[in-house]
């Protein structure tokens, strides 16, 4: 199973990834991009003025061969603002967005096992052969 | 024991998140300022260039030594029509300058044919510019009409107003612009 697991993993890291043709990196970049106007939509999704307007820049730019990927999400960043990134950046105080879930899992963690370690810890001692000859005894005191 | 301590110092720690987040809410002043924010600002403006529905070449760049307006505009939207009478008024006060600002509508997703009613109706014979696609709006980062763009002689982006125009604003504006960055 591990093999097998293992053999996946090395095929996937390895397959091509990312887009083929021009018309691939369109939908690409424009699914990565919140249009301005709606609520949850993105680029690529959506039919609104401002949308259709993006998907046809990034069309031109991506037409054009001039810029790179991220230099066209970083054209359309600088002018719609930080917000019509779907996928926040991992630089900066954006990258927060992506440590501080990190970290407050790690953390929650670290609490669960220390406080899981701790009620270990407290559990009562096993009964000693005194207690058990006394429960006994109890119990046989009880039945006569 | 240490534990407990640990726990006391979290719960703190998180209180004292929560109530500078609720003291930040109750601070803040709402976001309805006209004039926003733009990363352009301070910046040259995009290089755009297109055709007036005359047919006339524009380019943005050959503006160079005159203040520039340029309103985005669509005929069909209820706040651009509302301001419409205050650009008519700006107009006709900035030709009277010897520097006088130029204006130029932007056309949003309108035809040609609509722009040319409306403003045949409602007056206003400043160049209108038609954007297909959209990439003079990508170009300046505008979602919605109207918006309003004050571009300074050297072709600096000074100034985005958006929504509608109130009375007087842009004269002001414009004026104001006029005083701080005109050596």
């Amino acid at each position: 199973m591990f093999l097998v697991a293992g053999v996946l993993l090395v095929f996937g890291a390895n397959r091509g990834g990312g887009p083929k043709t021009q018309q691939e990196r369109i939908d690409l970049l424009t699914s990565n991009l919140a249009c301005p106007t709606c609520s949850g939509e993105s680029v690529f999704e959506s039919r609104a003025v401002a949308a259709e307007a993006i998907r046809s820049e990034v069309a031109r730019q991506v037409a054009a061969g001039l810029r790179t990927d991220d230099e066209i999400m970083g054209y359309i960043e600088q002018r719609f603002g930080g917000q019509v990134l779907l996928v926040p950046r991992a630089d900066g105080l954006d990258a927060l967005v992506w440590a501080l879930p990190v970290a407050v899992a790690v953390f929650s963690l670290f609490v669960l096992f220390s406080a899981f370690a701790k009620w270990r810890g407290n559990r009562p001692p096993s009964p000693s052969n005194d207690d058990e000859l006394i429960v006994a005894r109890a119990l046989d005191e009880r039945e006569s | 024991m240490k534990s407990k301590n640990l726990v006391k110092f979290v719960s703190a720690a998180v209180g004292v998140v929560v109530a500078m987040f609720f003291l930040v809410l109750l601070v803040a002043e709402p976001d309805n300022d006209t004039v926003a924010r733009s990363p352009l600002l301070g910046q040259p403006a995009p290089a755009i260039s297109s055709r007036t529905i005359d047919g006339e070449s524009f380019v943005l760049e050959r503006r160079k030594g005159s203040w520039v307006v340029l309103n985005f505009f669509n005929s069909t939207c209820v706040p651009c029509i509302n301001e419409h009478p205050l650009l008519v008024d700006f107009a006709e006060a900035e030709s009277s300058k010897p520097d006088g600002a130029e204006l130029y509508t932007i056309i949003n997703d309108d035809s040609s044919e609509s722009i040319r009613d409306f403003f045949a109706r409602n007056g206003g014979d400043w160049s209108k510019v038609t954007d297909d696609n959209g990439a003079i709006a990508v170009a300046f980062g505008v979602a919605r009409v109207p918006e309003t763009w004050i571009i300074d002689p050297n072709g600096v982006v000074r100034l985005r107003i958006t929504g509608e125009l109130t009375e007087g604003l842009l004269g002001r504006q414009v004026e104001m612009l006029r005083e701080d960055f005109t050596s």
